[in-house]
């Protein structure tokens, strides 16, 4: 039978109430809280029985210092006069039981209890969170400034969205924590006035929550990685998640714990282990870089293809999978070709460019003819328009300088021949050109001929045919 | 608005700084304030640690002998004009009592 047992719990740093109705729960159950450090909450066993605990705060504590201090154990001797005894204790925050039926709490007296409340908080977790807030509110602002310049580039994008989404329930994390506490210490700074106690509250179901979204984009994101066949952002996301965040973990951990066992003071403990934590991380990316770019050197992440020299330049063509090809719509043989695809998609949008292009090496080839076009799947209808009308006006800054008659945009086509629902026609000052954005239902075509092919209805047909569902 | 710092002593500090006329540890105002009080008023543990730190940082007591952790405190003269004045307030609002309801 297991003596110890470890959980992870989820309390604000300040809702004693909470932790003091839990731990009495744990102890009638036969668990008794005995150490809280980065491995959770311990508890161990013990004869399951009533006992009333007291969760206060020890300001001048930090989770730096190498053991408690002599004020520390002078407010321990006055809680063990009182029938008070340590079960844990981890920074400022001290967690004591009392086997007494009606013992004297700890703090009687709110003003005193509140004050030490405020000033742990404002010395342990507050510097750090708001440093995390002040971090999470500039990424959320650069992935709505990302958002608004290239919307498509960003949903469509498996790690830009994910990263995005663990900004921002990072920010709510974090702002949703302190916003309360704020309140909670407005309310019990004005409740101590009149002698009263005012209980806090953790936001647990929306922590729990929002770490269950979390977990979900990640897994996600791991699964669209993983099966993108994308060797190169496989490998280092493979390296950072297995490497480097419990590398980092550890650093910071075992920084701290050396320097608490080599009984450092806790501000030569903090220096030390800050230092050293931001030099090692340094090491750790460099090496990941490094590593990867050697391997991206010698070929690791090569997607294959068949490399040829001209004019002493060695270029690659690939065979890709293409869902139009100039065969398609050509007589002809396409065989001195590069056939390529590009992009990645997400659960919002998925976006894909692709080109059939002759090789350098092919016989005449500046005449021969070729064939690019971008996909843009909308998998959540409610971006449709948008995606629209980005795609209809990203080139729009291009007549940011010139007069109207000069501007060069996508004018409305006739869609029957491409049986979609919209057709539009670039149009510069020298009339159409062979550059269209064609409309789907769940899908964006936007594709480039030749200047010289003159489309027929039939390649429009097939265009529709293989591009269009 | 937040009451100004001593300005005003609540009961648990009034009884505190009435313990501290003599010298005497944490612990001694732990018992005696429930002694004096007939069990009417408690400190609690942590109330006591940080009241003395208060009292002490505000020069009202000093800290007059230390043994191991045990430290002894005394009543300074600004403690005492500040527990003579909470006890004059209280005074006046019991003579005000007595003034006004004593006569019905």
């Amino acid at each position: 039978m297991k003596e110890t047992k470890r959980r992870l719990e989820w309390f604000s740093i300040y809702d004693r109430t909470g932790m003091e109705k839990h731990l009495a729960r744990m102890a009638e159950k036969g668990w008794l809280l005995d150490k809280i450090d980065s491995g959770g909450w311990r508890y161990r066993r013990t004869e399951p029985k009533k006992l009333i605990f007291s969760v206060c705060y020890f300001p001048k504590a930090s989770a730096f210092d190498p053991g408690p201090s002599e004020e520390q154990e002078t407010f321990y001797d006055f809680c063990q006069h009182t029938g008070w005894t340590l079960a844990a204790a981890s920074a400022q925050l001290q967690v004591f039981y009392n086997e007494r039926e009606n013992p004297v709490p700890i703090d009687t007296d709110p003003v005193t209890e509140v004050d030490a409340i405020h000033r742990s908080v404002k010395r342990g977790a507050l510097p750090s969170q708001l440093a995390l807030l002040a971090i999470c509110t500039l990424n959320a602002a650069m992935l709505v400034g990302r958002l608004v310049g290239d919307p498509i580039g960003v949903l469509s994008s498996p790690a830009n969205l994910v990263v995005g989404i663990c900004w921002v329930i990072l920010f709510l994390l974090v702002a949703v924590e302190w916003g309360s506490y704020f309140l909670w210490h407005l309310k019990a700074v004005l409740a101590a006035e009149h002698g009263e106690f005012l209980d806090t509250h953790s936001h647990r179901s929306f922590q729990i929550g929002c770490l269950v979204v979390l977990a979900v984009v990640t897994v996600y994101f791991l699964a669209a990685t993983f099966t993108s066949g994308n060797r190169l952002l496989m490998a280092v996301m493979a390296l950072v998640l297995f490497l480097y965040v419990p590398a980092a973990f550890l650093l910071v951990f075992g920084i701290k714990g050396f320097m608490k066992r080599m009984k450092a003071s806790a501000k030569t403990n903090l220096a030390v282990t800050l230092v050293g934590s931001i030099v090692l991380s340094l090491v750790i990316v460099g090496m990941i870089t490094f590593g990867t770019l050697r391997a991206y050197n010698s070929g690791w992440f090569s997607r294959g293809g068949e490399t040829y020299e001209y004019n002493g330049t060695t270029f690659t063509a690939y065979q890709d999978e293409l869902p139009l090809m100039l065969e398609d719509l050509l007589d002809g043989s396409f065989d001195h070709y590069s056939r390529e695809r590009h992009g990645e998609g997400s659960f919002l949008l998925a976006q894909y460019e692709m080109f059939q292009r002759p090789r350098y090496d092919a016989e005449g080839y500046r005449g021969l003819p070729d064939l690019e076009y971008t996909i843009t799947v909308v998998k959540a209808p409610f971006l449709y328009g948008l995606c629209k009308d980005t795609l209809l006006h990203r080139y729009d800054y291009w007549n940011d300088d010139l007069p109207e008659e000069l501007w060069h945009s996508y004018q409305p086509a006739d869609p029957a021949p491409w049986d979609a629902l919209e057709a539009y026609r670039w149009t510069t000052e020298f009339g159409p050109a062979n550059w269209f954005l064609l409309c789907y239902e769940s899908r964006i075509v936007e594709i480039t001929f030749d200047s010289d092919w003159e489309i027929t209805p039939a390649q429009m047909a097939v265009v529709a045919e293989k591009l269009g569902s | 608005m937040p009451r100004a710092k001593f300005q005003t002593l609540t009961e648990q500090m009034f009884y505190i700084l009435l313990c501290l006329r003599e010298e005497c540890c944490g612990m001694d105002i732990l018992d005696r304030v429930p002694s004096m009080t007939g069990g009417r008023v408690n400190v609690g543990s942590g109330t006591l640690y940080n009241l003395l730190e208060q009292f002490s940082g505000s020069g009202m007591i000093r800290e007059t002998h230390v043994e191991g952790r045990k430290r002894s405190y005394l009543l300074t003269a600004k403690g005492r004009e500040m527990l003579d004045k909470e006890y004059e307030r209280i005074r006046i609002q019991a003579e005000d009592y007595r003034r006004y309801v004593g006569k019905e």
